[in-house]
């Protein structure tokens, strides 16, 4: 039982980072019909960059994180859109796939080249304090990042339901010609929309770096976790990718130990041809139908 | 054959002399009207007669080949869709046009939100802007109340159109520009449409330009009818001298 307990509090806690980065799979999709298979890139590069203002910059580390986000926003958001999507896109989504899927290999290989092929240390944001609570250990780390994580994903939603920049980004998700004709700036809510993936990836980043090390090769399953939680969710839901973020991270932690630690990473993929055979539109998602 | 307008009373509408050539084909040729204010035009013709260019040409989202349209004195070639809206134009869709996961009354406050406020109270401010009780009487007025908190996308096709207009008429428009309103929806709803359409024409002098197929529904609304008829205006007049006309009928007929 204690195990079970700690068990689901890690799994929740690392499902809540992998929520972060379908979350903003998610958004990108309804915005902009973009599928960024660099997403998984997006969350690992950001820790370089906060990397970056501590050795580079000498800066401390909550100002390092500032500068991180400052240059993700910049970087993920702004550059990706004007010099990827929007060029791409005109062709079609499979092209624009394809740019993502380049631009991940190129982030990788950019920053194992420009940085190094080895792990780097990241420091932690959070004490490493350890509680044994009814005989299970649970990590001030884990529950901090689920908090951080959740409030993140929390505002978020406050923001897109309460505010009216946030009803017009989702009119526009729902239906952008008659959003322009109603006067909403269509474009610039797509760009709200890359910008708040951006700094979901870098909050994703700056969470799960202290305890994976920040690494060159962090992206590749990140992105497909962030994909299949997004699938399994419902592509176009935000809570959808919570849940499908969530449930991975559990299923992931539990797989690990009940079933075989050899096959933990394939549970995921199970998980994913079940829900494609049983219920494609995902567990809280709706059949995607769009009238123009 | 255009109907001259009288002098003191500016249009809302103006077409002069469009023409909008498709490669070898010209599919609208020559076309000119005014529009009054408080005018219920309704443009009608069979399919294939240009009506469809000539609106969007009017919307500013086709250059026309020759000729120009102006709102309120002010062309609309290449304006924007959204700054369109800032000029007092609505419009509803041929095809439906709500927000379908968010409830009539958000679909409604955002037809009217973007005309107010800076960017930083767009940011921040509340969603409803302070407009949920403008919205609400429209809601009202268009006998959606009880369907107010309901997902639009869940309401009958007809209910959607209605939401629609309401939608259309929330930036307090001076002219609406109406793309076959009465296309799928049931002879009920249809006279309740008219009725709303003709009670908001009549209480707030707003003008419209109605395109449409139904020969009936074009009839019992508006108060003037211009004919097209291979890219060219045919007929122009009252309803009645429309139905009597013989040029008309023969377009209409295939005579």
């Amino acid at each position: 039982m204690a195990e079970l307990l700690q068990l689901l509090i890690s799994g929740l806690a690392a499902g809540s980072i992998y929520a972060l980065a379908a979350v903003g799979f998610t958004l990108l999709w309804q915005a902009s019909q973009t599928i960024n298979f660099a997403q998984g890139e997006f969350v690992m590069l950001p820790a370089f960059f906060v990397l970056i203002g501590m050795t580079v910059f000498g800066l401390p580390l909550w100002l390092s994180i500032v500068f991180g986000l400052a240059l993700a926003l910049l970087i993920l958001g702004v550059a990706f859109k004007r010099l990827i999507v929007e060029p791409m896109l005109p062709h079609g989504t499979l092209p624009l796939v394809i740019a993502t899927i380049a631009l991940g290999l190129l982030m990788k290989e950019s920053v194992k080249e420009f940085y190094g092929a080895t792990a780097q240390p990241f420091p932690a944001i959070f004490p490493q304090t350890v509680y044994n609570v009814a005989g299970a250990s649970v990590s001030v780390q884990d529950i901090c990042n689920l908090i951080v994580s959740m409030l993140a994903i929390g505002s978020l939603q406050l923001f897109l339901n309460r505010t009216r920049t946030g009803r017009c980004m989702q009119a526009t998700a729902q239906n952008p010609a008659v959003a322009e004709v109603l006067g909403v700036n269509v474009k610039r809510m797509v760009l709200y929309t890359f910008l708040i993936n951006a700094a979901l990836a870098t909050i994703a980043s700056v969470l799960i770096s202290p305890i994976y090390l920040a690494k060159f090769s962090n992206g590749e399953t990140l992105g497909l976790v962030a994909f299949i939680a997004a699938i399994v969710g419902g592509f176009n839901q935000i809570r959808g990718a919570l849940v499908g973020g969530l449930l991975i991270g559990v299923i992931d932690n539990l797989s690990a130990v009940y079933v075989s630690s050899e096959y933990r990473s394939a549970m995921p993929l199970i998980l994913l041809i079940a829900i494609i055979l049983l219920r494609p539109q995902g567990l809280l998602g709706t059949p995607e139908g769009r009238t123009v | 054959m255009t109907m001259q307008p009288q002098a003191h009373i500016k249009p809302v509408l103006s077409v002069h002399n469009i023409s909008k050539q498709f490669g070898g084909i010209r599919a609208v040729n020559n076309v000119s009207f005014d529009v009054l204010p408080g005018e219920i035009l309704g443009l009608i013709g069979p399919n294939g007669s240009g009506k469809s260019t000539l609106f969007n040409c009017i919307l500013g989202q086709l250059r026309p080949t020759e000729g120009h349209c102006a709102i309120k004195g002010r062309a609309t070639d290449g304006v924007r869709p959204a700054d369109l809206s800032l000029m007092g134009v609505g419009r509803t869709f041929q095809q439906l046009s709500v927000f379908p996961k968010m409830s009539v009354l958000d679909n409604v406050i955002l037809a009217g939100q973007e005309h107010e406020g800076t960017m930083f109270s767009r940011l921040f401010s509340k969603g409803d802007a302070g407009l949920t009780s403008k919205a609400e009487q429209l809601i009202d007025f268009f006998r959606l109340t009880p369907y107010r908190n309901t997902e639009a996308g869940s309401l009958s096709y007809g209910q959607q159109k209605l939401v629609d207009a309401a939608m259309a008429f929330m930036a307090g428009p001076d002219i609406v520009l109406l793309d076959e309103p009465a296309g799928g929806v049931n002879l009920t709803m249809l006279g309740y449409l008219k009725d709303r359409l003709t009670t908001y024409n009549r209480e707030h002098g707003t003008t419209f330009v109605v395109i449409e197929h139904n020969m009936e529904f074009v009839m019992s609304l508006c108060t003037r009818i211009i004919v097209l008829a291979q890219g060219e205006v045919i007929a122009e007049g009252t309803p009645d001298q429309i139905r009597s006309n013989q040029m008309v009928i023969d377009a209409y007929l295939g005579g």
